[in-house]
């Protein structure tokens, strides 16, 4: 093969658009904001969400070229007793279940109360929406969740005193909460809560008006771990469990 | 009974159902179905056997968690579920904290030439699925890093710098690979 060949294999056309967005979704070459930006849409956009699915399934057959493999047995007893651990779960019906599941305790997980939740089709990331028309870019802090392809999703829009709080991938384990803190930039500044996470929801959390002046571009968002009902010292949170940073979008 | 047969695709159809309606036992079936495919797909990608093995704990413990979510309208439980749990093994290669390429997968497998691969269930046993024809339309150099990319979870910059081309030398072949893909496959659907 000549070195020409090399710089025009297959010359022609290269998909574009929504297709391409989707087929590389479905092929796992996505990375960074362009693979957060796309599970937002998979949220958001239900024939977006029809692309990707039509995608996996052209592709997946393909994976019947890996050949397959025998886990070691004790694999199967580690899943038991993790789900053993809900404890009464044999007598739950599909309805209750979830209930009950949000209320077990995580064993063994560097953030225990973090579990996924998310299934295929079912984003694991709830991108923050389109930004409303405004005068001020949104801010936006995606907050990896440890061991977990979870983020937590905060979005604050100038002016307003209110936050976004997208939190679809976390689930409670009924021992601790999980409370979001502010720290803003620079030196002595003093962390301020922005309230308890509500586990499974996306929801609107009201703002001091203090603390909504204190929402600047390269603010701290903290995840600490909390005991039931919150920090009991609003100026000292628990142990942090993890971070990001409000950025402009 | 054979992974593949019509008889363990009933089953495993069944034995979702019932692990959507909670029923325990029935995700036991699940696994006994599919681990080895599972275990497989994710091993392949992440290339160590102690993060395959945490991959495919992660996976079923998550499908117990949303079964009610599993409607079985899908066509293939197994394909879903393959697709699944690979989207999740790449995840957690994404993530970064993956050692990946340490140990050789055959080392971590423990695995050598002459070893009979275990049964397994496959998404397309009689490999009528278009894909498989459509690839080989492909250019070479469009279908390698296809396959690579999805099977062995690489990105475009590792594509790149195993092919020695630059990145957007590898972003455009692969992307007139998968629009001829799609093209080709769009008559069969």
């Amino acid at each position: 093969m000549s070195a020409a060949d090399d710089k025009t294999p297959g010359n022609g056309p290269e998909l574009a658009g929504d297709e391409r967005q989707a087929a590389e979704y479905a092929m796992g070459l996505l990375e960074g904001e362009a693979l957060l930006a796309t599970r937002g849409r998979i949220a958001r956009e239900p024939a977006f969400a029809g692309l990707v699915a039509q995608w996996e399934k052209r592709l997946v057959p393909m994976l019947d070229d890996v050949e397959g493999l025998a886990p070691p047995p004790e694999l199967w007893s580690r899943i038991a007793s993790d789900i053993e651990d809900g404890a009464g779960e044999s007598e739950v019906v599909s309805l209750h279940r979830r209930v009950v599941l949000w209320q077990r305790v995580a064993a063994g997980s560097a953030v225990a109360a973090v579990a996924a939740l998310a299934l295929l089709l079912v984003p694991l990331v709830q991108a923050p929406g389109p930004a409303p028309a405004q005068e001020s870019t949104p801010l936006v802090a995606s907050i990896p969740i440890a061991d977990t392809p979870l983020r937590i999703g905060v979005t604050y829009i100038p002016g307003r005193e209110e936050l976004l709080v997208a939190a679809e991938g976390l689930s409670a384990d009924g021992v601790h909460d999980h409370e979001l803190w502010l720290l803003p930039p620079g030196e002595g500044a003093q962390v301020q809560s922005l309230g308890i996470i509500a586990p499974g929801t996306q929801k609107r959390v009201p703002l001091e008006t203090e603390t909504a002046r204190s929402m600047h571009e390269g603010a701290q968002i903290l995840l600490s771990q909390e005991p039931i009902g919150g920090a009991p010292d609003k100026s000292a949170p628990g142990p942090v469990v993890a971070e990001g940073t409000l950025l402009k979008t | 009974m054979i992974p593949s047969s019509p008889e363990a695709r009933e089953a495993l159809e069944a034995a979702m159902l019932r692990m959507a309606k909670g029923d325990r036992a029935a995700l036991e079936e699940v696994y006994r179905l599919t681990n080895v495919k599972l275990f497989g797909i994710c091993l392949r990608i992440l290339q160590d056997r102690k993060e395959a093995e945490d991959a495919l704990q992660d996976v079923y413990i998550t499908l117990w968690r949303n079964a009610d979510r599993y409607d079985g309208t899908r066509a293939s439980p197994i394909a879903w579920l393959a697709t699944f749990a690979r989207n999740r093994a790449v995840d957690r290669l994404r993530s970064g904290k993956v050692r990946r390429g340490a140990v050789s997968v055959d080392e971590a497998a423990g695995l050598s030439d002459d070893t009979p691969s275990a049964d397994t269930m496959l998404i397309d046993a009689e490999r009528e699925a278009r894909v498989h024809s459509c690839l080989e339309t492909l250019d070479e150099k469009q279908r390698t890093p296809i396959r690579t990319a999805f099977l062995d979870g690489r990105t475009y910059a590792e594509l790149a710098e195993q092919a020695g081309v630059p990145l957007g030398t590898m972003k455009s072949w692969i992307r007139r690979g998968l629009l001829k893909l799609r093209e080709c496959m769009e008559r069969g659907e």
